[in-house]
């Protein structure tokens, strides 16, 4: 196990922090998939409102290639599909029967031996068909992977600390097969390649329980333990840039379903943040309402639900549900009226990266909300995003680049191993969007790939 | 609730954009950021935002510039009684000082504003809070006799055209202060040097703009007697040590004290405001020409070459302009390699003019303006070498 320091980032101190129990919860009486938010994808549905459909079946495939399914959290009737402007899909809501069995769609089952014996196509073309591609990710432009070609690396990150995600001892609880197993899987999958698995060093349970299955730990802080940020600080040559990844519970869930022979329906989901009635982990449905994790009757108006983490995740109404890809949900001050004098509060409670308040001698965990806190300026060169980049990128000029539409030189600037962390934007005083504008600077560049290989 | 707050309620709908002064709701939306912060909340990922905002960064340069500000109220009422020979008391001078500087910010912060509210409006932009920063270091460059409407026009100068044309704050190359002080330093040069415009008159009834003549120290320090040392010659026009690092000479308003300087460059890089690789390496620079030269002087040579480095730290804008003026993070490189060149070069040109240009006594003001130019060059440079350094990723 090697260890990797990554000296940059940031951590937010921020209050409400989820607690370490996990409660089981019931089966909600429906699920949800959002292909919204799974990023770069273009649905083509196969069901229509009124289908009846079991836990596993085909709901919508990839446009771009028609092997990537995605199947269903629940069993049911589709009972309503959301679409938003220009006809986005933004859910497809499944109904659960209201008495007895939830219908579920079985596979073949892959143990250890017929893993082993299968070949790399044979494994592909049952995660294909499985609905299971989603899983698997590729970097830099965090889209499905090319089943064909095998990655130089697979990332296997355990661990998230943006605030806040679960805690990878808690999921990982009891599931050491399915660990084991689904880093086998990987293997097939890389052939040739790496297959990199870590966690934060101070994860002692995890390291202490599951250390034989990690090659590296990752000392540092948000977001060290993103599988841009480690790869990065671990590639060696070009040909590593478009290296897979995959997330903690992601694997377990991808070994569950070969396993077992079942589409996986749970996961671990953590609640946190000042708002949230109860912060604690949960094990839900995926897909799972957001008033099953949260008390939303609770709420006044004036929180915000944050499905994934406070940098990253989006916003959902309180009828809304967790995404795909999403491991928790966080709930904060939405707003709240202008504050008289703000200009001149010396800020013991207001949190900020640079040194001008005086929260920065204040060692408590601080309320988080909202706010733009300010209006939108020019860059003023202040050089706090470059400050806290892990990937050592100078945000700034890579937004001017972006900007003046200097294609070449903002990958020069090195665009593509941008993190999508988050921070720039949160720490820019001039409240430019820098995180949003390089995601689309990227997809559009991803876009443009995609035409000429064509 | 709050009637201030009323206020402001009250008056929006004249700035919403079917209001009767929607074209000034740029002003409104400063005006009101002085009261209140923002009640905006984020539309996207991420969804907390920093409490930093551009209004507080600069803001901060604005409190740590206060005490220049009075220093030099105090400084030039105490010059003005010096040279008249009248009593030194606290109350009359600091008064003779207020009454002389705070036109000269008044009229800065006029024009200055109104500029940046004009284009503004036309651009359709928001006011951003650099301006306030210029129109408080614009007066404290000038010379305590600036007419008033030299100083009118220098704002003016230094405002538009070093930075209203390229696009406002954060998209100008040059420190707009220090622009406007070049252009009346070439435009109106029997105003902004010489020896009798550092003092103003006191006393007997006089108006306040005449001046008396008194040598500055950099005047001194360059026509020292070549028989002697520049210290000796500082000395026996009554500038010690103290005297200098404490600021009581005649010289621009505000830029005399380095010990307020000192103080004001520890707090901002104490709060992240300012770079202090910048203004080490502005020190170093100016130390390391400085040192050079001593070694170059011969017996005959003039003392101004042979004079301890750190005299040049003491006496002059040095030390303000290395504070406030070359911190400035818009002008300045953004990387931080270009920072210490960029730095370093401007501190060894400020020795050399100095030095060897009998026509410009102060240097630092076209030493950071000469820098400012070539500070995106810097930039490229370090880039260049380091993006050569990554991994390519396209």
């Amino acid at each position: 196990m090697q260890k990797l320091t990554i000296k940059k980032g940031y951590r937010l101190r921020m209050t409400g922090v989820p607690t370490d129990t996990i409660t089981d919860l019931p089966d909600p009486a429906r699920v949800a998939l959002l292909p919204e938010h799974i990023p770069h994808i273009k649905p083509r549905l196969r069901v229509a409102e009124g289908d009846p459909v079991s836990i596993g079946s085909i709901l919508f495939e990839d446009k771009r290639d028609a092997r990537w399914i995605f199947r269903s959290p629940g069993g049911g009737t589709v009972s309503r599909i959301r679409f938003g402007p220009r006809r986005v899909i933004q859910s497809i809501v499944i109904d659960r029967p209201e008495s007895g069995e939830e219908p579920a769609e079985t596979f073949t089952a892959v143990d250890a031996q017929a893993l082993a014996d299968m070949s790399r196509e044979d494994l592909v073309a049952h995660l294909l068909e499985g609905g299971m591609w989603w899983v698997l990710r590729q970097l830099p432009f965090r889209d499905l992977p090319d089943p064909e070609t095998p990655p130089p690396m697979i990332l296997v990150g355990l661990d998230d600390r943006e605030p806040f995600q679960p805690d990878p001892a808690l999921y990982l609880d009891g599931r050491a097969d399915d660990l084991a197993f689904g880093l086998e899987v990987l293997q097939k999958l890389a052939e040739k390649g790496e297959v990199v698995a870590f966690t934060g060093h101070d994860r002692h349970t995890v390291i202490d329980r599951f250390g034989q299955h990690l090659t590296h730990v990752v000392q540092g802080i948000y977001p060290s333990e993103d599988p841009a940020t480690v790869l990065y600080h671990l590639k060696t040559g070009p040909e590593q840039n478009r290296a897979w990844y995959i997330a903690g519970q992601d694997l377990l869930a991808l070994a569950a379903f070969l396993r077992q022979g079942r589409f996986p329906i749970h996961r671990v989901v953590a609640v946190g943040g000042s708002d949230a009635p109860l912060r604690q982990h949960f094990r839900a449905r995926l897909g799972a309402p957001l008033a099953q994790l949260a008390d939303t009757k609770q709420l006044n108006g004036d929180s915000r639900l944050i499905v994934g983490g406070v940098l990253r995740g989006f916003g959902a109404p309180p009828d809304g549900f967790m995404g795909l890809y999403e491991t928790s949900l966080n709930i904060l001050p939405d707003g709240g009226p202008a504050e008289f004098l703000a200009l001149y509060d010396p800020g013991f409670k207001k949190p900020s990266y640079s040194r001008v308040f005086l929260s920065k001698i204040n060692p408590a965990q601080l309320v988080y909300t909202c706010h733009v806190q300010g209006g939108e300026r020019a860059c003023i060169s202040c050089m706090h995003c470059a400050g806290v980049c892990p990937v050592d990128l100078w945000p700034q000029m890579i937004h001017k680049a972006i900007h003046a539409g200097e294609v070449e030189e903002y990958l020069a600037l090195g665009l593509l191993d941008c993190v999508e962390c988050g921070l720039c934007s949160y720490v820019c005083p001039s409240k430019i969007e820098l995180t949003r504008g390089f995601i689309e600077a990227k997809a559009a560049y991803a876009k443009e790939l995609a035409a000429k290989s064509e | 609730m709050n009637p201030i707050r009323k206020f402001f309620e009250t008056q929006r709908r004249h700035f919403e954009p079917d209001g009767r002064l929607a074209r000034l709701e740029p002003f409104f939306e400063a005006m009101e950021k002085v009261f209140f912060g923002s009640a905006d909340v984020t539309r996207q990922a991420p969804h907390p935002r920093d409490s930093l905002t551009v209004q507080r960064y600069m803001m901060m340069v604005i409190v740590m510039l206060l005490p220049c500000l009075f220093f030099g109220m105090y400084n030039v009422g105490l010059q003005a009684f010096k040279a008249a020979g009248l009593p030194l008391e606290f109350g009359p001078m600091f008064w003779l000082g207020f009454k002389t500087v705070m036109p000269l910010v008044i009229i800065s912060y006029l024009f200055g504003f109104g500029w940046e509210i004009v284009f503004s409006t036309i651009r359709g932009h928001q006011i951003s809070e650099g301006v306030f920063v210029t129109c408080m270091l614009f007066p404290l460059i000038l010379p305590p006799t600036t007419p008033w409407w030299q100083a009118a026009l220098g704002i003016s100068f230094g405002v538009v055209i070093g930075k209203e044309v390229f696009g406002g704050t954060g998209r100008n190359f040059l420190n707009p202060a220090l622009t406007g002080r070049a252009f009346l330093f070439f435009a109106y040069p029997a105003a902004m040097s010489g020896d009798a415009v550092w003092t103003v008159a006191a006393g007997n009834g006089q108006p306040a703009v005449d001046a008396v003549t008194a040598a500055t120290p950099l005047v001194v320090a360059a026509s020292a007697p070549a028989d002697g040392t520049v210290v000796s010659a500082l000395g026996s026009a009554g500038y010690d040590w103290s005297t200098l690092f404490f600021g009581f000479y005649p010289d621009s308003i505000g830029a005399s004290s380095t010990f307020l300087c000192i103080i004001g460059a520890a707090v901002l890089i104490l709060i992240g405001v300012a770079s202090y690789r910048i203004i080490l390496g502005d020190i170093l620079g100016i130390l390391a020409m400085g040192y050079l030269l001593n070694l170059l002087a011969g017996p005959d040579s003039m003392p101004y070459l042979s004079m301890n480095p750190f005299h040049h730290l003491l006496m002059g804008g040095a030390a303000f302009g290395i504070a406030y003026m070359t911190t400035d993070p818009v002008s300045a490189p953004n990387t931080n390699g270009a920072r210490w060149l960029y730095g370093f070069l401007i501190g060894v040109l400020t020795v050399l003019i100095r030095v060897f240009n009998p026509a410009f006594f102060e240097g630092i003001m076209l030493a950071i303006l000469f820098m400012n130019v070539f500070a995106p060059l810097l930039d490229h440079i370090v880039v260049r070498t380091r993006v050569r350094r990554r991994i390519p990723n396209v």
